[in-house]
């Protein structure tokens, strides 16, 4: 049995939900802050997921960041080394889709050649009729990045565990295939 | 000289950053480099070896894989306290092949030694050897 710890920045625009996300999975849903509360700094969130058909688990540190410009620089000083990302949109806003790719640079820019599995989530989903960005254009720009696109809405409950369980399983895929390299060399 | 950094002296791992109980860190103490310790994500990461006695030491022999910033410091009180660093290195990656690295030492003695790998070439790494060279 082993236990991972994965360290998991969380980034995307203000208001996108990345806050609503990260509490909904840590509390398995049951808690949705209805009102804005701007995130100022890093907020740390700590969940174990267990990985499916193992006994094995990796604990997701998750790097709550805050979205405001202002607050980013003192942010990115906790971003060394990160073992994987969740970069998060909103669906009904074309603006925060749009800022992905800077988003990406940024985080990448701490990666120090690491490999850094990540997913482009768009939330808000139950904003049908507001919806600004389609499913399928998320979807191509997530695979050109080698992202996995997954669509929430943490207000609805909906699907919020699959982008960290799909984080969860991508991080223990790299162990797996390290220790293989490993145990081929001793 | 002796190698005091086995198991076999009475060397002890007293911690370990992080572990998978089928690598434990007693395998970078047993002796041979086939046996190692995985460290299971995140940096930084450290192990602490505690000798049975105080030793002067002269030479540190580290094998490994995929470390990248390496930091040792050493202990001269029983109980693992007021740890001063007394060397640090950046290691070269290597591709297929462990990573063999000394360091020497004029006769320091220490109680412990404390082992900090604060980067990686990867997200994971191992230590699959440490030896101590050194009097009692
Ligand atoms: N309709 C809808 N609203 C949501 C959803 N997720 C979050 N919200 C709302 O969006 C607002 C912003 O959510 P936060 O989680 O605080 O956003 P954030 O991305 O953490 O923002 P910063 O901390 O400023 O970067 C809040 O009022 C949430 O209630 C969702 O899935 N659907
Ligand atoms: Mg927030």
């Amino acid at each position: 049995m082993v236990k991972l710890r994965a360290k998991c920045i969380l980034v995307g625009d203000p208001a996108v939900g990345k806050s609503a996300l990260s509490q909904m999975f840590r509390s398995d849903g049951a808690h949705f802050q209805k009102n804005y509360s701007m995130t100022a700094g890093v907020e740390l969130v700590v969940k174990s997921v267990n990985i499916p058909d193992s006994i094995d688990s990796v604990e997701l540190f998750i790097f709550d960041s805050a979205g405001k410009e202002t607050f980013t620089e003192s942010c990115e000083k906790l971003w060394g080394q990160p073992s994987v990302l969740c970069l998060v949109f909103d669906v009904s806003s074309e603006v925060s889709f749009r800022s992905c790719g800077r988003w990406l640079e940024r985080v990448r820019a701490h990666c120090q050649g690491l490999q850094v599995p990540g997913v482009l989530v768009g939330n808000k989903s139950d904003l049908s009729s507001r919806r600004e960005v389609e499913t399928a254009v998320a979807q191509e720009w997530a695979q050109s990045q080698g992202l996995e696109y997954h669509e929430t809405s943490a207000k609805e409950m909906e699907n919020c565990e699959a982008p960290f369980l799909s984080l969860a399983q991508a991080f223990y895929a790299l162990y797996q295939g390290q220790l293989q390299t490993i145990q081929a060399l001793a | 000289m002796i190698d005091t950094a086995l198991s076999s002296s009475g060397t002890q791992v007293v911690l370990a950053a992080s572990s998978d109980e089928n690598y434990p860190p007693e395998n970078i103490i047993d002796g041979n480099t086939e046996m190692f310790w995985i460290s299971t994500g995140m940096f930084p990461q450290e192990f602490i070896l505690r000798f049975s006695n105080t030793v002067k030491i002269t030479l540190i022999t580290i094998h490994c894989y995929n470390v990248k910033n390496l930091k040792i410091e050493k202990s001269t009180s029983n109980d693992a306290t007021d740890f001063q660093n007394i060397a640090e290195k950046e290691f070269e990656h290597t591709d297929g092949h462990l990573q063999t690295n000394d360091f020497s030492l004029n006769g320091t003695s220490a109680t412990h030694l404390r082992f900090i790998i604060t980067s990686g070439y990867d997200h994971f790494v191992s230590v699959h050897k440490v030896t101590v060279e050194g009097v009692n």
